[in-house]
């Protein structure tokens, strides 16, 4: 399985197709709030540099428990994702003008975002939930918490971390989503579901 | 020795501490049922990474997943049990010591739905069901945390007289609606008939269910497998992501009503947490799962 540096180069996010996996070294940035990414989009708006550089980076939703180590440093407890689509109208936003290599968590994220991500040349990777063993296993280093004043797993975190994943590369610069494919794939099988639960009821 | 306030807030804090440790037997079983079928790399990859990450957390007592939900405590009273002391609140009390010492700690997921404002208490919280089991002499808590990941496609529609074709249409369309999003493969729980909230209770009842049980009602049994394999048919698949499974089980159940029928479907993610146990007159407690 292929090993990728992060925040993930713009050569390597358009080298991927969705349904690859990856592992990923280095730094990531996330969150799991929705107060974290308006905040986020208002410093876009108003030409702020976020607390955390976010400049072609790699911007995941996964929530984490973060503190204050008794040595002044700080430390995750554990992480894990959250469901993406809660912020489909604001990632498109962040995407471009942050110019965004890759983003993630589960369950993937709307047209919209397919067509920004498509655009910038940014993927989105999905995360396993209830992989919060895994992910903590990962995490190498906390090199900053931002938003303090947020609950923990709203803040904005900079992490170091070592072959986290697998990750699915659910959509990918193309245009192409998993997430989408397969709710159309399923769409058009309905009509057949539905006729073999009725096969089936009437045989029953 | 009646059953305590003590005894009842110990072990309804026990419960939920204990189920944010480890995937349930049964649910573990599933996954390993899925792993031998499933026909694609992507699908069988993730369902290793899901047994891998709940033997880790469970070797290591870690939580399976930094969404710790909201306590759910489904209690059943014995007409027989001998109670001493306000049990109710027990829970209550019982859920505010654990976030004060459990390890690691918790996040704020309490949310006041009219602020979103996210804390560890709120009206309501623990959210507690009461049933009553005629003749028993113990107390039965079931913990069964919930969290947005799942809970948030659960769905109900009332109809009229509909027909079996009409509630299975109307099952597969709540499954489209969740798609990728409830961390598949789940656990459905479908309720059917009732009232508006008895619909709803059978459902979230259905999901409690172990999974690889039978439904003693022949008509619900063959509903429940092949709504399972019309569900399995989409191709939605682990995580989402594409695969034979994006469901475990389907679990049915009914009650009478009117003509205007309720059906309610819920559904509950693959890590399915779920503990059990029984407080009996002696004092003895039974885990059950």
């Amino acid at each position: 399985m292929r090993t990728i540096r992060f925040p993930m180069s713009r050569e390597d996010a358009r080298s991927l197709s969705a349904g690859d996996m990856i592992l990923a070294d280095g730094e990531i940035v996330i969150t799991a709030g929705l107060p974290t990414i308006q905040r986020l989009v208002a410093c876009a708006d108003e030409a702020r540099d976020p607390p955390i550089a976010l400049d072609g980076g790699s911007l995941f939703h996964l929530g984490s428990y973060s503190q204050d180590t008794a040595d002044g440093g700080l430390e995750i407890l554990y992480m894990n994702p959250t469901t993406s689509t809660r912020f489909n109208p604001l990632m498109p936003r962040l995407i471009r003008h942050f110019g965004l290599t890759a983003v993630g968590g589960k369950g993937g994220l709307d047209a919209g975002c397919v067509d920004a991500m498509a655009e910038v040349g940014c993927v989105y990777l999905s995360f396993l939930g209830g992989g919060a063993p895994l992910h903590s296993a990962a995490i190498k280093a906390v090199r900053a918490v931002a938003y303090p004043d947020l609950v923990a797993h709203y803040r904005l975190v900079r992490l170091a971390v070592e072959g986290l994943g697998p990750l699915t590369v659910g959509i990918d610069t193309h245009g192409n989503s998993l997430f989408d494919t397969l709710q159309q794939q399923a769409a058009d099988r309905m009509p057949d579901i539905l006729a073999r639960l009725a096969a089936e009821r009437a045989a029953s | 020795m009646p059953i305590t306030y003590d005894a009842v807030k110990a072990l309804s804090a026990q419960l939920y501490d204990w189920s944010l440790r480890r995937v349930p037997p049964d649910t573990l079983a599933g996954l390993e049922t899925a792993l031998a079928s499933e026909t694609q790399d992507g699908a069988r990859q993730v369902l290793r990474m899901m047994l891998g990450s709940a033997r880790k957390a469970e070797a290591e007592d870690r939580f399976v997943c930094s969404d710790a939900g909201v306590p759910v405590f489904h209690v059943t009273i014995g007409t027989a049990a001998r109670l001493d002391g306000d049990i109710k609140a027990a829970i209550s009390d019982g859920f505010d010591e654990l976030v004060e010492r459990i390890s690691p700690p918790l996040l704020k997921h309490v949310t006041n739905p009219l602020t979103n404002e996210r804390g560890y208490k709120g009206r309501d919280m623990p959210l507690v069901t009461w049933d009553v089991a005629g003749g028993a002499d113990w107390v039965e808590i079931l913990c069964q945390p919930k969290a947005l990941g799942s809970g948030r496609w659960a769905a109900l529609e009332t109809f009229s007289f509909p027909s079996l074709a009409q509630i299975e249409a109307y099952v597969m369309k709540v499954v489209m609606q969740a798609g990728s999003q409830h961390c598949p493969p789940v656990i459905i729980g479908v309720g059917i008939g009732g009232s508006f909230d008895v619909a709803a209770r059978i459902a979230s009842k259905a999901t409690m269910r172990a999974i690889g049980t039978t439904n003693p009602e022949p008509v619900l049994a063959a509903m429940e497998q092949r709504l399972l394999r019309a569900v399995n048919a989409t191709g939605f698949g682990p995580m989402g992501t594409g695969g034979d499974t994006t469901a475990l089980a389907v679990h049915v159940d009914y009650a009478s009503g009117h003509g205007y029928t309720p059906v309610a479907v819920c559904f509950n993610c693959w890590i399915n947490r779920r503990t059990r146990a029984r407080i009996h007159n002696d004092g003895r407690v039974e885990r059950m799962e």
